[in-house]
């Protein structure tokens, strides 16, 4: 009998607590604004005018290169494999311009920063490496991120072209600027 | 039997082959990058009369993609529907639209759904020149549905196919 009426105690306790709870919630809420979350992203206009500028810079030393864009989480917003590439290299691209976004830094940057032996300005070692076997990832030069008032609002991967992957990254940056004037 | 037996037979039989055949390597159309632009503005176009932001995919005639893109503000499955449904155009070298309907529960072919890859909804077309399929585009995402993303995507493969035609008059 006495448990029960213990038991009974603590499930009013109990009760008070989750209705305190509630409530506290209740108050932070209101604190908010009560708005849905608005993100800038980059459109298929911008995507085109980026993969072709990219394209364009890599004409110039007759390169056929493949480019991906994908937006600000990642996703694929335009990929075009040059004639002549395979599907890997279709995968590459995207994987390029996946790193680029997610690291906000151009792939070359983020794989010297991502180096089993890379150290910071003093010397002590970054230790990043466990971040090149995250998914999506590639740890290969060709990516830039696309920025917006400090914001990453997508990515650019290219592959293919006869430089190898800095004159990638060096046609994926011109892609970049292609739409530099939006993105101030 | 030595190896050196077993290879030699392979080697014969590797001639065999050969003065069966002709020498030539095969040689097949397929659509390229220039191609697959083509393709994509035709559809833009349809587009934006339209008043709608499709997502679009264009595959070679191996079923491997040439070109994807998504439209501003697309659901996230209307880039991975363009794509299947392009594929499912380009292996079965018809409008996905007639596709659905002859591979309908009930129908003769109507296990042919149950290929890897494929999706039974209009949208995909393929690009045919002189009879040939060299690939296929797929679109997703019109105020149409279906029938509306049918025409969208003819649209791209006309435009596509008439670049081709272009290129084998000038030639």
């Amino acid at each position: 009998m006495q448990n029960l009426a213990k038991l009974l105690a603590a499930g009013v306790a109990a009760v008070f607590v989750v209705g305190a709870g509630f409530a506290l919630l209740q108050e932070v809420v209101k604190s908010y604004t009560l708005q849905s979350l608005s993100d800038q992203d980059i459109s298929v206009e911008q995507a085109l005018l980026v993969a072709q500028g990219a394209i364009d810079e890599c004409k110039k030393s007759n390169s056929v290169v493949t480019v991906a864009v994908v937006d600000r989480v990642g996703g694929i917003r335009f990929v075009l494999r040059g004639d002549g590439a395979t599907e890997n290299d279709v995968d590459v691209a995207r994987r390029k311009a996946y790193t680029a976004r997610t690291f906000r830094q151009a792939t070359s940057k983020w794989l010297e920063r991502t180096a089993p032996d890379a150290v910071d300005a003093k010397g002590v070692p970054i230790l990043l490496t466990g971040q090149r076997s995250l998914d999506n990832v590639i740890d290969r030069a060709g990516g830039m991120p696309i920025i917006y008032h400090g914001d990453a609002i997508g990515g650019i991967g290219v592959t293919g072209s006869k430089g190898g992957d800095m004159a990638d990254e060096a046609c994926a940056e011109a892609g970049t600027k292609a739409i530099a004037d939006q993105l101030l | 039997m030595s190896s050196f037996s077993i290879s030699v037979k392979a080697v014969a039989l590797a001639a065999a082959f050969g003065f069966m055949t002709s020498a030539a390597s095969a040689q097949s159309l397929s659509v390229n990058a220039e191609q697959a632009m083509a393709a994509i503005a035709a559809m833009q176009k349809y587009a934006k009369k339209d008043g709608s932001n499709p997502s679009y995919a264009v595959l070679d005639r191996d079923g491997k993609i040439v070109l994807l893109m998504a439209g501003d503000g697309a659901a996230p499955h209307n880039l991975g529907l363009a794509q299947r449904k392009a594929y499912t155009a380009n292996t079965f070298k018809m409008k996905t639209i007639e596709w659905r309907d002859k591979s309908a529960p009930g129908q003769p072919e109507a296990n042919e759904r149950s290929m890897p890859g494929v999706i039974p909804l209009g949208g995909g077309v393929p690009i045919m020149v002189g009879g040939e399929v060299i690939g296929a585009v797929g679109a997703s995402g019109t105020r149409g549905g279906q029938t509306g993303d049918t025409d969208c995507a003819q649209a791209g493969a006309d435009a596509a196919a008439a670049l081709v035609k272009r290129l084998q008059a000038s030639n």
